[in-house]
């Protein structure tokens, strides 16, 4: 019968259910295992924890095997893992000039002062489809390992470098120079919890940090183009202060002693994006500074955050880029709601065949009046 | 401190009641009575990510967690239908994490979560009707900038919702909205009844039971408590009309009276959208 086609059932949806986990679990190669991911899709699992707000890797990487590779998927498993967790503690304040760099360039200066530490990146390295044999690939990560071996053992760098570890901003000497508009405040408000209060406009600057630190990547990237090129045009290019990636500590008050005890370091990547204002009211003869930092290494999502950041200070409520920022950029809701039009809409769709009828007939007698 | 640690760590090993954590549920169940005290009134929280995509009903599944208890028994719909297939998935998640025992038959349960309908019938004073809700707000077609839509419903300023509602008749001949269509709440606010159909807004109003709208993606609860005006915004001569199909009669259960679906083919059928009503029915109860 035509009718219970269209209804589901309880099988049709377990057999669904069996199939992808079938063909999951039992696929025609190797098991993965969650370190292999850690350790070979780094960048993945970096996003997924970012965009979950969820610093776990082991967890991430089941994630993202379990969503098959679908980094939205995988997002939305860690945050609804999340919800299942009541909230133990509060971390105490972390200062971001502790931030141990392991990769810091500042594109606004030959010499900044600090290092320019390009670290881990492919920035600079042509995007060559490497073809070699997997033999060559093995033979070459064997011969790699063993150099590993004797780099360590004579360091080529002295690591307490307190300047190279944790270098001082450029925006400090940007200060120096009396260029940089003050922003800074002096009171000390909590910051914007977006996880249990929703974030609308106008609203606090700490709740649009975290909302886009928290954003789906492609999403802020996107927001970012649009407002460069798109219709809306809201942005200036900035110059870029700060590219940082590196590890902060993180600290929670010990329960017994009341004392602050580190628990941890994790890893962010921080941006600093420097605005040259040029608006009629604005301080023309200075600088202003957006800012953006997320979990994990992932420059792009931090760069559009710092642009954006500053983008929406300078818009002043003028134009509805906050409500853009706050409201569309979550990858959970945005894919869940596109999702959704798979869903049974035929009591909908019935009420609209219904009114496009009462159009029919309306118009029908307005004719024969 | 430790004490306090403890138990929440012994809490959380204990098999959770309805996957949130306990303090979420306080949470919801405050948003939830907050909607109560102020009907039609769209109260924030904290919505949290459920093991559902947003938009596939966890808002009202959030609801329906935190207001459940062990002895409630669920009946879940969507369209109507006890076996759409969202439904099922939803049914299995509140039945596996709460043990609560189902049924199909409004009047025999204690909480429906539904997408898109009303039940016909069975509702009373004792129910608590859960609706899961895409689009809270129902202003957005005739204004997009959230600091203005907070502004017209602190003052009750609906006039753009009137103008457009006149437009609309004085274009089409008739008023086109089809599904949500908007309703005054206890003649203070407007609200977007879901995309439930026409033929189920006479049903909200004064209705005996509570009705709680869960919209997860925006974070929003709000409420039809129980005897409490619902009014669909039209003018006075211009009456609220529901959906309706002349001679149309359900296929298998022969109703006339209930909220027809159509199937269409070289002779189009008309069945019944509310499947447990349908049987009941062709049964003769």
């Amino acid at each position: 019968m035509g009718y219970a086609a269209a209804r589901g059932g309880l099988a049709a949806i377990e057999a669904a259910e069996n199939l992808v986990r079938r063909k999951r679990l039992n696929a025609d190669c190797d098991w993965v295992t969650p370190d292999q991911i850690v350790g070979r899709f780094r960048l993945a699992v970096d996003r997924v924890m970012g965009e979950a707000g969820l610093w776990e890797e082991e967890l991430a990487a089941i994630a993202i095997r379990q969503a098959e590779g679908d980094l939205i998927e995988a997002v939305h498993l860690l945050r609804s893992y999340r919800s299942t967790l009541p909230r133990f503690a509060y971390s105490e304040v972390t200062d971001a000039d502790e931030l141990r760099v392991i990769r810091r360039i500042v594109p606004a200066f030959r010499n900044p002062p600090g290092p320019q530490l390009l670290g881990r990146t492919s920035d600079y390295t042509g995007r060559l489809l490497e073809l070699s044999s997997e033999v060559a690939g093995q033979e070459e990560a064997q011969l790699l390992a063993s150099l590993a071996l004797t780099h360590e053992q004579h360091p080529s760098q002295p690591s307490s470098d307190q300047q190279q570890q944790q270098p001082r901003r450029l925006l400090e000497t940007l200060r120096e120079m009396d260029l940089m508009v003050d922003r800074r405040r002096l009171d000390d408000p909590d910051p914007f919890d977006i996880t249990r209060t929703p974030a609308r406009p106008p609203a606090s600057r700490s709740a649009r940090l975290s909302s886009m630190s928290r954003a789906e990547t492609g999403s802020l990237v996107n927001q970012w183009y649009r407002n460069i090129l798109g219709p809306d045009g809201y942005l200036h290019e900035v110059t870029l202060g700060e590219v940082r990636h590196g590890y902060l500590p993180l600290r929670i008050v010990h329960p017994i002693t009341g004392n602050p005890v580190a628990i941890g370091n994790i890893r962010v990547t921080e941006v600093e994006a420097i605005e040259d204002l040029n608006g009629i009211e604005e301080e023309r003869d200075r600088f202003d500074v957006g800012y953006g930092i997320c979990l994990g290494h992932n420059e792009k999502k931090a760069i559009a955050m710092a642009n954006l950041d500053i983008a929406c200070h300078r818009d002043n409520g003028r134009s509805q880029i906050e409500q853009s920022l706050l409201l569309t950029t979550d990858g959970l809701d945005s894919s869940g709601f596109l999702e959704h039009l798979k869903l049974p809409h035929y009591v909908t769709f019935r009420s609209m065949m219904e009114r496009k009828n009462a159009v029919r007939h309306a118009r029908k007698n307005g004719q024969s009046k | 401190m430790t004490t306090l640690l403890n138990k929440l760590i012994d809490d959380n090993e204990s098999e959770q009641f309805g996957i949130l954590d306990e303090y979420s549920k306080r949470e919801i169940r405050r948003a939830v009575l907050t909607a109560v005290a102020v009907p039609g009134y769209q109260v924030p929280f904290g919505s949290r990510e459920m093991p559902v995509a947003r938009g596939w009903g966890s808002g009202g599944l959030q609801i329906t967690l935190a207001v459940i208890g062990p002895n409630d028994i669920i009946k879940v719909i969507d369209q109507g239908d006890d076996q759409g297939v969202n439904a099922v998935n939803l049914r299995r998640l509140i039945v596996q994490s709460t043990k609560v025992s189902e049924t199909t038959t409004a009047a025999k349960s204690s909480i429906v979560q539904s997408r898109h309908r009303i039940p016909e019938d069975g509702l009373d004073q004792r129910h608590i009707l859960v609706l899961q809700v895409p689009v809270p707000e129902p202003l957005r077609g005739v204004e997009r900038d959230m600091r203005e839509l907070a502004r017209m419903h602190a003052e009750a300023d609906y006039s753009k919702m009137w103008v457009s509602l006149y437009e609309d008749k004085v274009r089409n001949g008739v008023i086109t909205q089809t599904t949500g269509y908007p309703c005054l709440v206890n003649d203070r606010y407007v609200i977007a009844t879901t995309p439930i159909p026409r033929w189920d807004i006479p049903k909200l109003d004064h209705s005996p039971f509570l009705t709680l709208f869960g919209a997860g993606r925006e974070k929003r609860i709000y409420a039809v408590p129980p005897f409490t005006k619902v009014e669909p915004l039209t003018f006075e001569d211009v009456p609220f009309e529901v959906e309706k199909t002349e001679g149309a009669t359900c296929s298998q259960c022969g109703s006339n009276s209930s909220f027809l679906v159509e199937i269409p083919g070289t002779q189009t059928r008309w069945v019944c959208s509310d499947t447990d009503w349908c049987e009941r029915n062709l049964e003769g109860n």
